[in-house]
């Protein structure tokens, strides 16, 4: 198994300058919301889970099933 | 120094926002559905009038009433009528809080820092501004008001949500009966609901997660006035001291909620019992429960 | 009480002498917006040729307490019928095999590539998590799932805790999930590279049920870049070990220069080829990096998502997906793109070569091989008067996979290897708000 190499972002947030609580009115929208749609994740997910070899990655998953 | 005068006015889907700076907060104003002009036109109305109550009661601009008032501490001042309602309100609330909120205790800024630090004045500093703390010691027979020498007031407390009832009366009056959302700095009001009887939707801020919708408040109608003390506060022997101060010790509330919102027929009554439930630290959700209005803590 | 009410009329009346009577005082009309949220959804999944279709259903809850606490659960349930590829390869000759019951015995025509017997299977399933705070930056989640179908039980637990940053523009957050798994296959557990027998001769055969774990480990990173972008970063490990065998899956054996599948004679009823069960590893460890992106262009918000997947039995998987959601009317229109790329496992083998030596692990399974897939898809959305939203989506999938060059032998190289899979997917949902 290849090892999988590690490259965290932190080192970019150096540029990033904070948003204040009140310039978030973009991103408090529920459709910037990053698990603005968590059933229709959880139902591609299973979908791909059952016909590919590659599972999940977003977040812990519904579970598993006799699809695989 | 000097707010930007510069009100803007863009089109959303099925709203206009206007869009302005003052008494140092964003603020913003919803204009359901009307022509160009109106929209200008209201905008125009609600900028001047927040930008001249700012001019008018801010503790810093020397052209003010409020900077007039405390440079002549130790002579009798005679002020106008919103003045003194504004004075006579204030001494309501000092007496309703049983002397924690009073306008005099601005000085006591000067002996605390909230910048999340450890730093604590010492006793004998309290005590020291203290001497130039407390309503009972100014003269007040309207419309003459008298401060002792080195006495301070500050009507920071309650400027912005009345700012906003005045806004919304000033609405009222150019447009009855339209539906506007005034927005300053997170104290709303809402005087008519909207023509497609969809409530506003208000987002109550501060606690909000990266990348997640924060809770919302679907408001048809009435005011909204949040309290909150997210950034500012010290940390001390284990607890968390607000940035509000109790008037009658010089110390901060302790144990308060992170923020409280209040929802209520008017934004003055709203921001008012935030004060005060904030005042009231741990006891604050006691109070709040029992006085029957709606609220949301953090 | 009477406090209270002195209290509240002072206020009021202070109020109302500051103000003027010009204040109607219009009775306040406010209310948290959805206490109790419901996203629920039809879905129909259909695969071309009469292969696998499947209706699901499911409900989600979500109730919001005060301060940031929430419980959420959802329920599903679905009908799977249809047949997948069983392994075996298509031959120019009809083909017999043993059901997996071991009771009765299917046939594929000349040329078809051999499918699983049909069947039915109805799953459901339920999985809850419940988030609180912990303290002032801590959040905290909790969660299970649980599902359960005539040959397959799942039941897992996670936790997880996450830390903000940064005026929250950053949060850190890691989790652990750990499940357990319970397969019993019909007719019983088939021993791995066994012969397929005849209908009703069993010898191959265990009763019982296996079992399989998993635990898995997420490490997540969160960013706000701007004011309208926000990145999120997920590193995470998985650890499979027990029964991780397709009980149902084949490989043929085939003649060294045809490449047909060698001949049997059955006893009675029962298959005519030479077939043996699949054999994978009981142990597989995965790791993948995954991140995704959310830009807001004013009123219309792009989404777009990589990850990046490996394991120690030679996969290797790269996905990308980008949606663009653009406002419209009173909803909303989204058209996503979806690509796949994966690599085969060590183990998969298109058929076993007679005379070779057996591998300790081999598996036809076409899930495990080299392939491409794409999706395509269109959402709708419209949001009611009621503040309640209904959408459509539809999607189209197809899989394109192909077999290494060495290992087509003889007659194969004339049939199709690797059957492609296409599959409609059609989606009805709700959310609404109590």
């Amino acid at each position: 198994m290849k090892k999988l190499v590690l490259c965290l972002p932190l080192l970019a947030l150096a540029g990033c300058a904070a948003v204040q609580p009140w310039e978030r009115d973009v991103l408090a929208r529920p459709d910037m919301s990053l698990d603005n749609a968590p059933l229709d994740a959880a139902i591609d997910d299973h979908i791909y889970f059952s016909k590919e070899a590659s599972s999940g990655g977003r977040g812990f998953g519904g579970g598993g099933c006799g699809c695989n | 120094m000097k707010a930007s005068c510069a009100a803007t006015l863009t089109r959303d889907a099925d709203h206009w926002t206007g869009r302005f700076v003052a008494m140092a907060s964003p603020c913003e104003i919803l204009i359901e559905e009307a022509p160009a002009s109106l929209a200008q036109e209201i905008l125009d109305a609600v900028s001047s009038e927040a930008w001249r109550i700012e001019r008018k009661y801010s503790r810093y601009r020397g052209d003010s009433m409020v900077h007039r008032i405390n440079e002549r501490a130790g002579q009798e001042t005679v002020v106008d009528d919103e003045c003194a309602n504004l004075l006579d309100f204030a001494a309501t609330l000092t007496r309703l809080s049983e002397g924690a909120f009073d306008i005099t205790s601005g000085v006591l800024r000067k002996a605390w820092t909230f910048d999340g630090g450890e730093q604590v004045p010492s006793q004998a500093q309290i005590d020291a501004l203290l001497e130039q703390v407390g309503w009972h010691k100014v003269a007040w027979r309207r419309p003459a008001l008298a401060l002792r020498a080195g006495m301070q007031i500050d009507l920071g407390g309650i400027g912005k949500e009345y700012a906003v009832d005045c806004a919304a009366d000033l609405v009222q009056s150019i447009a009855p009966g339209l539906s506007c959302l005034i927005n300053f700095g997170g104290d709303v009001a809402v005087r008519n609901p909207r023509g497609d009887r969809k409530p506003w939707r208000v987002g109550i801020e501060s606690c909000a997660r990266s990348g997640t919708a924060q809770r919302v408040v679907q408001l048809s109608r009435g005011a909204l006035a949040t309290s909150g003390d997210s950034r500012r506060f010290v940390f001390r022997g284990g607890h968390r001291y607000s940035h509000i101060l109790d008037a009658r010790t010089g110390w901060p509330v302790r144990n308060a909620p992170h923020s409280i919102t209040v929802a209520a027929d008017t934004c003055t009554q709203a921001g008012t019992i935030t004060t005060l439930a904030m005042l009231r630290g741990e006891d604050a959700e006691r109070m709040l429960r029992s006085s029957g209005m709606q609220y949301w803590l953090q | 009480m009477k406090d209270t009410d002195s209290f509240n009329a002072t206020l009021a009346a202070a109020t109302c002498a500051l103000l003027g009577s010009s204040v109607a005082t219009p009775v306040v009309a406010a209310e948290e917006a959805g206490r109790w949220s419901f996203d629920s959804t039809l879905l129909y999944y259909g695969e071309s040729d009469d292969r696998v279709s499947d209706v699901s259903a499911a409900v989600s809850a979500l109730r919001n307490f005060g301060d940031d606490r929430k419980l959420s659960a959802t329920l599903t349930a679905d009908t799977l019928t249809g047949a997948s590829p069983s392994g075996a390869i298509a031959l120019d000759r009809p083909q017999t095999f043993t059901s997996p019951s071991g009771r009765a015995a299917y046939t594929t025509s000349a040329g078809d590539v051999p499918l699983d017997d049909t069947f039915l299977d109805t799953r459901f399933a339920l999985n809850a998590s419940w988030t609180q705070p912990l303290a002032r930056l801590y959040m905290f989640s909790a969660g299970f799932g649980f599902s359960t179908e005539y040959d397959y039980t799942h039941l897992g637990a996670n936790l997880s805790l996450a830390r903000d940053f940064n005026k929250r523009n950053t949060t850190v957050s890691a989790g652990v999930a750990y499940s357990q798994d319970d397969i019993d296959p019909v007719g019983g557990r088939p021993l791995p590279l066994s012969q397929m027998l005849d209908v009703g001769d069993n010898s191959n055969k265990r009763d019982g049920s296996e079992s399989k774990d998993v635990l898995d480990l997420l490490l997540g990173f969160t960013q706000v870049l701007n004011r309208t972008t926000v990145l999120r970063v997920n590193y995470s490990y998985s650890d499979s070990s027990g029964y991780l065998n397709d009980p149902y899956k084949l490989l043929s054996v085939v003649d060294p220069v045809t490449g047909d599948t060698l001949t049997r004679t059955p006893g009675g009823l029962g298959p005519d080829g030479v077939y043996l069960f699949e054999s994978r590893p009981d142990t597989r460890t995965k790791q993948s990096l995954y991140t995704e992106v959310k830009h807001s262009f004013g009123a219309p918000v792009m989404h777009f998502a990589y990850r990046y997947m490996t394991d120690d039995w030679g996969i290797d998987s790269h996905t990308g997906e980008v949606r663009l959601r653009w406002p419209l009317g009173d909803g909303y229109i989204e058209p996503q793109l979806r690509y796949y790329t994966q690599s085969a496992a060590d183990f998969y083998h298109a058929s076993l070569v007679a005379g070779t030596a057996v591998p300790r692990y081999a598996s036809a399974d076409f899930r495990l091989g080299d392939f491409d897939a794409t999706t395509v898809g269109i959402k709708y959305g419209h949001d009611t008067s009621s503040g309640n939203e209904w959408s459509i989506r539809a999607e189209y999938y197809q899989q394109n996979g192909s077999v290494p060059r060495e290992q087509i032998v003889g007659n194969q190289a004339n049939r199709e290897q690797y059957p492609d899979l296409s599959a409609v997917i059609v989606q009805f949902g709700y959310r609404f708000k109590l």
